[in-house]
């Protein structure tokens, strides 16, 4: 095994383990605004991490710019999603769950 | 080009199945809901893990043309997001 | 020492499109005096007007000031505030109602008989109360008196549409070469065809899209910025990661202990770019979540407590007016220190 396979598979697994908290945050969390916190870090992470597993495992040439040019733009687009997505539930007036209420979790 | 050990391309498939997984298990909030707003996230988590696996298995099979198909998909989904949380507000003006 | 022009500036200032210029124009006169020998400050003079502004709509005074300061260390190069040049800023007439252009004119006047001011620089847009039209009738006020009249030579924004301009070139070249560039990665450099086809491409896309995509001409501040968001990246890295593990461990465990809120605060950047990269970096960091940017209103979902406090301790946004201001603009107080003073004189 050489260093990069080593760097490839590391990346992999903290890629998936980032990737599950995401899906667990999407599933637990109480409302759509934390919610939007999960999708839009712990999975933009977890897609950044493995992007950086497969741009090293091709090794030097095109497909790697293209594989990190991917991983610049869903390190952009993700956040501005959740964003958008999140303004638009403010602007229809949906209450942030708070601690004080409980009851609809 | 394909220097890649037997071991790391097993890695990537098996890391694109776990995301594959994890895609589906997402879908249970794309139908559960309750607003809009949840289904456009679950979905948007659910498009960006699609990247990912095609670009792992474009570096596990090592076929780079799969990654254009990635870039495409990626851009699909972030319009898809804008376009829908735009829509779903009357003034329209979420950007 | 009477010949030439004065280097005792005072320069009135509130919102206008040509602000940022003027400014600059007043530190360089006032530096090249300084450089011929003489004493040189710059006073930056906000009357304010008994009327109620809107507050979404313009900014407060100080906030108004601080911002003319950064850009004022700025073009001076002044990194710890020790240049020939002296900066001051203030507010004045905060008791007395203003209402015609006699009125400031007396304020400013007499602000520039209290601090040894012989020359005034106005901006050519200066509209202190609101759209009615200011400048000719101040000036005419202000030469009654003996002071040094003199509007600050800024191009205005014109709202005719010209054909071409500099500063269109330059963005059409920025887009173009970016589209190119992209183009042929995507394709991966291969042949002719590609050349002419990508050249072909990039042009419709800079000539339709490069007025919308960038809003103004990269200049001379772009490559030094560039360098200091290259600074910028690594920490926002670390932070991303510290702040995920947190995230990461909030998620998983069983009694999920999470406390979201809403906050709001009102940053203390300014312009579309420097608000935009933080709005996205406050995104990024995981726990805080922008919801709404209005002017300079952050709106802010955060997930636990200490999210909330490190949001409000200000260490990104201190980063983002690093790249985009210098290190000079770093001292600016946190959000909760700001926040605190509001407190204190709402009392």
């Amino acid at each position: 095994m050489t260093p990069t396979d080593i760097a490839v598979i590391a990346l992999s697994v903290a890629g998936i383990f980032f990737a599950i908290v995401a899906a667990v945050g999407v599933l637990r969390l109480p409302d759509l605004y934390t919610r939007a916190h999960a999708a839009s870090k712990s999975d933009t992470l977890g897609a950044v991490l493995s992007l950086g597993a497969a741009a090293l495992a091709f090794g030097a040439g095109v497909p790697t710019v293209k594989t990190v040019l991917l991983l610049v733009f869903m390190f952009l687009t993700n956040p501005t999603a959740a964003h958008a997505i999140a303004r638009a539930a403010e602007d229809q007036d949906i209450e942030p769950w708070t601690t004080d209420e409980e009851g609809d979790a | 080009m394909s220097g890649l050990s037997p071991l790391v391309s097993d890695v990537l498939i098996a890391a694109a199945g776990a995301f594959a997984t994890l895609a589906v298990v997402v879908l249970y909030r794309v139908a559960r809901g309750p607003t809009m707003q949840d289904r456009v996230i679950a979905v948007n988590v659910i498009g960006s893990n699609t990247v990912v696996i095609i670009a792992l298995l474009a570096a596990a099979f090592d076929e780079p043309g799969f990654l254009d198909v990635a870039l495409i998909y990626a851009l699909l989904n972030f319009l898809m997001s804008i376009a829908i949380s735009k829509f779903t507000v009357e003034r329209g003006e979420i950007i | 020492m009477t010949t030439g022009p004065s280097g005792r500036i005072l320069v009135p200032i509130g919102e206008s499109v040509t602000l940022r210029k003027t400014v600059a124009y007043a530190v360089r006169e006032a530096r090249e005096c300084a450089e011929a020998g003489e004493a040189a400050t710059v006073h930056f003079v906000y009357p304010i007007t008994g009327r109620v502004a809107d507050p979404e709509e313009f900014d407060d005074p100080e906030s108004l000031l601080d911002r003319v300061e950064v850009w004022a260390r700025e073009d001076l190069g002044d990194e710890d505030g020790s240049a020939e040049v002296r900066i001051e800023t203030a507010v004045r007439a905060s008791d007395v109602y203003l209402f015609s252009p006699i009125d400031y004119a007396r304020t400013l006047i007499d602000y520039a008989a209290e601090n040894d001011l012989d020359r005034v620089i106005v901006d050519p847009e200066y509209t202190p109360a609101g759209s009615a039209p200011m400048v000719q009738p101040l000036e005419y006020e202000l030469s009654r008196s003996d002071l040094t009249i003199e509007e600050a030579p800024v191009e205005r924004k014109t709202r005719r549409a010209r054909l071409v301009r500099g500063s269109d070139l330059a963005q059409f070249a920025t887009v173009f070469g970016a589209s190119y560039l992209f183009y042929l990665v995507i394709g991966g450099f291969a042949g002719t065809f590609d050349y002419v086809t990508g050249a072909f491409s990039a042009a419709v896309t800079a000539a339709l899209l490069s007025q919308i995509s960038l809003s103004e001409a990269p200049d001379s501040r772009t490559p030094l910025r560039a360098l200091r968001a290259l600074v910028y990246a690594p920490y926002l890295l670390w932070e991303i990661a510290k702040a995920n593990v947190t995230i990461a461990y909030v998620v998983l465990h069983p009694r999920l202990p999470i406390d979201p809120g809403m906050v709001e605060f009102k940053a203390a950047v300014w312009d579309d770019v420097p608000v935009t990269t933080l709005a996205n970096s406050i995104t990024l960091t995981p726990g805080t979540l922008t919801v709404d940017v209005r002017k300079r209103r952050f709106y802010v979902h955060t997930l636990t407590t200490s999210a909330r406090e490190d949001l409000l301790d200000g260490g990104l946004e201190r980063a983002v007016r690093f790249v985009f201001y210098g290190r000079q603009a770093t001292n600016i107080e946190s959000p909760a220190e700001r926040r605190a003073d509001e407190e204190v004189t709402e009392e």
